[in-house]
């Protein structure tokens, strides 16, 4: 990764190679946002990530906030206070602040304030595909989507602008294809963050009372009709080709697949490139509508375009005809548009023959994958995860439940641990054991990471005790919130501005919330975190196990930087091939060579646990019990 | 000029984000346009991992079109197959042969398949490859860590292949920490002169 001190170039027309993410990183640099706030979540880390590391040099204050709620009201804050804002989540995180954007719509802000909401077609790293553009048409708030690096960047800056012009929350939607894909990012002028605001005491503005909000509500639909307008003369919104065999809508990434697929077809093609989608620029679209007789829209995951351009079209086209995907005929509405499938899509609306034979590419590459061993992403060699499901299964075996929740440990699931029976969103764990445990008698344990038990446990923890449930809750602390790329949280004792702070103890929360039985255990020490196991499936009420042994990524980091050199765990001659490491743990440093096993220098991070578990003593190193 | 497409496949760990953004960075200071595209998180784990850069003015989409690499780059053997689908005849398949055993086949009792099968599967896509054995390369440059430069070095001595070889030395500079700069610069003329000399 580049280091993060080529976004503080201040080198107007220099063209830098950034990941779309740091272009947003940029943007907020170029348009002196001074506070910047973010839970982490893949595809939308780097944007924080990128800030953190030079916010104290420029000026700015970031901060890793517990979840993205609380992200969006520290930001919304500060923007009623007149200080430029922004906020950077995954697409799913916008569920968790939703209750609180749907009424800053009615509040609005003073400094500009930009949510950029990273959605995840084809869940790459995400529990769901939703396509969060219809939170912009549900709130009535303005969204911007960029679909390469460049317009990413300048669409921030633009953003602010728009939302201070406003006074609106504006919407910043990437999608992993854009987040995570570089290019060539033009630099711009950089602008001087300003911390300093002052509050307004405005009831009437500001506190959201039946008698406020009713007139705030009118205001909001006001400054969506002016929203409009910016949207007919936005930069962003333009016809960027003018072929006349067939019109194309389209935005977002979806935009460079329709532009290579025409290509691809040879078409004459006319091209309305819609950056800013909500609210869409009406005119334009019926102008554009009135000049092709077929019209093509192609977008990512909803029709949500579509649906907006057929609305259009019966009031100021109705002779157009629109092809997408409403019917379900010419594009799909899961997974991730690709160009192929655009020019799939394009080739049957045309009657024009696709150049690339894709039956015969996939009828031979089903030859030569079939039988192919498969590589999913599982736990790393040495991952403390690995001894909390060993531990786990053990103690509770197929007799019990387990839901889990949200983060590297998601992949215990996979066999041979096969530990996880329910996972659906951040901190659900805790409270679908519950009802599962009601109404099953079963034993119930939950596991949530630290991160997510900072995110979202707690309320249910508070159920948990309150209700009387009966469900053990594993907090698998690793000291960081490791998938996304080991941010801090407030269980670490550091902020976002590298700046060191109380450190939050997992266990103490679990007992000020009522939690009668809680323990900390090592999981490597396998011998005592099946004895607390047990023990807390006994209690009578809720019990709280903290199993902490940092992630064992940031272990070899710092063992790399202190010189030291760890000892990798070795096969003896008392190895009787039992395969029971194998069978049991599923680490990826231990294979089968010749019928023999062994354990691959290379990659075995001398956690130990292979150690514990052989039933011969046959493999050597130091372990924790 | 038209669009230069290479697919980079391997496992997570073997550095083939950072040759991706290297080819990328090394495009942009010779003034070209580019994509990089990359897939983090979950595939960060040990999982299979694939870039893909895309080189030219008309390089809009970040992916490679089935059947349209012209350099299908394998950190991998098994990698290299499972991303077969962007080959055709008229791609270069570069293939490191380390092989990094996925634990399925521990737990199945599965053999690794040959070399032999490799190609074979390799020759119903393209019959051009260029098999680089990288890791020892890696060690004669010194540091087995740098398999993914000597791969580089492979790509950038390829034909057609449309960034100098010294803005991709330039990157290398630019992007890889600066004590480990010099080996992986060697690295990078070994892999450059086992395809000229192969």
């Amino acid at each position: 990764m580049p280091d993060p001190k080529v976004l503080l170039l201040d080198a107007s027309g220099k063209r830098v190679l950034l990941l779309g993410n740091e272009a947003i990183a940029r943007g907020i640099l170029e348009a002196g946002v001074s506070v910047v706030t973010t839970y982490p979540g893949t595809p939308a880390s780097e944007i924080g990530d990128s800030i953190s590391e030079i916010a104290s040099q420029v000026g700015l204050y970031m901060e890793y906030s517990v979840n993205e709620m609380v992200a969006v009201e520290v930001a919304a804050g500060a923007a009623n206070c007149g200080v430029r804002a922004l906020t950077a989540m995954k697409h799913v995180g916008l569920n968790v602040a939703a209750d609180l954007v749907m009424t800053l719509a009615y509040t609005g802000v003073r400094g500009g304030y930009v949510i950029v909401t990273a959605d995840d077609p084809e869940c790459y790293s995400s529990q769901n595909e939703q396509d969060n553009r219809f939170y912009a048409l549900l709130a009535n708030l303005p969204c911007l989507e960029p679909s390469d690096a460049q317009e990413a960047k300048e669409m921030t800056v633009h953003a602010v602008e728009i939302s201070e012009k406003l006074e609106l929350p504006v919407f910043l939607r990437t999608t992993t294809r854009v987040s995570h894909t570089r290019g060539p990012v033009a630099y711009g002028e950089l602008r001087k963050p300003n911390l300093k605001g002052d509050f307004v005491r405005d009831l009437k503005r500001l506190v959201m009372v039946p008698a406020n909000s009713r007139p705030k509500h009118e205001v909001l639909l006001k400054q969506a009709a002016k929203a409009r307008e910016i949207s007919e003369e936005s930069p962003f919104n333009k016809v960027v080709r003018q072929g006349a065999e067939i019109g194309i809508i389209s935005s977002s990434s979806a935009y460079n697949c329709a532009i290579e697929a025409a290509s691809l077809l040879g078409l004459d093609e006319g091209v309305l490139k819609l950056g800013m989608t909500h609210p869409l620029p009406e005119k334009m679209i019926a102008d554009f509508l009135n000049m092709h007789d077929r019209v093509v829209v192609v977008e990512e995951l909803e029709p949500y375009l579509e649906m907006q351009i057929k609305a259009i079209a019966k009031d100021y086209a109705p002779n157009a005809a629109i092809f997408g995907k409403m019917k379900g005929q010419y594009f799909p509405r899961e997974g991730e548009l690709t160009t192929r499938l655009v020019a799939t899509g394009l080739s049957e609306i045309t009657n024009k023959k696709l150049p690339v034979d894709f039956r015969m590419i996939e009828e031979k590459y089903g030859r030569v994958v079939k039988g192919l061993p498969s590589r999913p992403p599982i736990l790393c060699a040495g991952c403390p995860h690995r001894a909390s499901y060993y531990v786990i299964k053990k103690v509770g075996g197929e007799r019990a439940v387990y839901p889990d929740d949200i983060g590297c440990y998601a992949l215990g699931i996979a066999p041979p641990l096969g530990v996880g029976d329910i996972m659906i969103c951040m901190g659900a764990s805790i409270g679908v054991g519950q009802g599962i445990s009601r109404v099953t008698g079963r034993d119930t344990v939950a596991t949530i990471g630290d991160s997510t038990f900072f995110h979202a446990g707690i309320p249910g923890l508070v159920n948990a005790v309150y209700n009387r449930s009966k469900i053990v809750v594993i907090v698998l602390d690793n000291l960081a919130t490791a998938m996304t790329g080991h941010q801090p949280h407030p269980g670490t004792g550091m902020t976002g501005m590298h700046s060191q702070t109380e450190r939050i103890l997992i266990e103490k929360v679990a007992e000020g919330c009522g939690v009668k039985y809680v323990r900390v255990v090592n999981p490597f020490r396998t011998k005592e975190a099946t004895r607390v196991l047990k023990e807390a499936l006994q209690q009578p009420g809720p019990a709280v196990l903290v199993f902490r042994a940092r992630c064992t990524l940031m272990d070899a980091r710092e063992k790399r930087r202190g010189g030291a050199e760890s000892t990798p765990s070795r096969i003896s001659e008392k190895c009787t091939n039992c395969m029971a490491c194998i069978k049991l743990l599923g680490c990826p440093a231990i294979m089968v060579e010749e019928g023999k096993v062994r354990i691959d220098e290379n990659s075995c991070s001398a956690c130990g646990l292979c150690v514990s578990v052989c039933p011969f003593g046959a493999i050597e190193g130091s372990c924790a019990e | 000029m038209k669009e230069f497409s290479i697919v980079l496949a391997g496992v997570g760990g073997q550095g083939t984000l950072l040759a991706a953004e290297i080819i990328g960075a090394a495009a942009v200071i010779e003034g070209l346009n580019v994509r990089v595209s990359e897939i983090h998180g979950m595939a960060q784990r040990g999982g299979a991992v694939v870039s893909n850069v895309r080189i030219g003015e008309g390089a809009l989409a970040s992916t490679v079109l089935e059947g349209q690499a012209d350099v299908l780059l394998g950190f991998e053997p098994l990698e290299t197959v499972r991303n077969l689908r962007s080959a055709s005849e008229k791609t270069l398949v570069i293939m490191n042969t380390q092989r990094i055993p996925p634990t399925e086949l521990a737990s199945k009792g599965t053999a690794y398949p040959t070399v032999e099968e490799v190609l074979a599967k390799i020759h119903v896509f393209t019959s051009r490859v260029i098999v680089v054995e990288a890791a020892e390369l890696a060690r004669k440059a010194g540091s087995r860590l740098t398999q993914n430069s000597v791969l580089l070095g492979a790509l950038a001595a390829a034909e057609g292949f449309p960034v100098r070889t010294k803005s991709l030395v330039e990157a290398l500079w630019e992007l890889v920490p600066k004590k480990h700069v010099e080996v992986n610069v060697r690295a990078f003329e070994l892999g450059c002169d086992s395809v000229r000399k192969g």
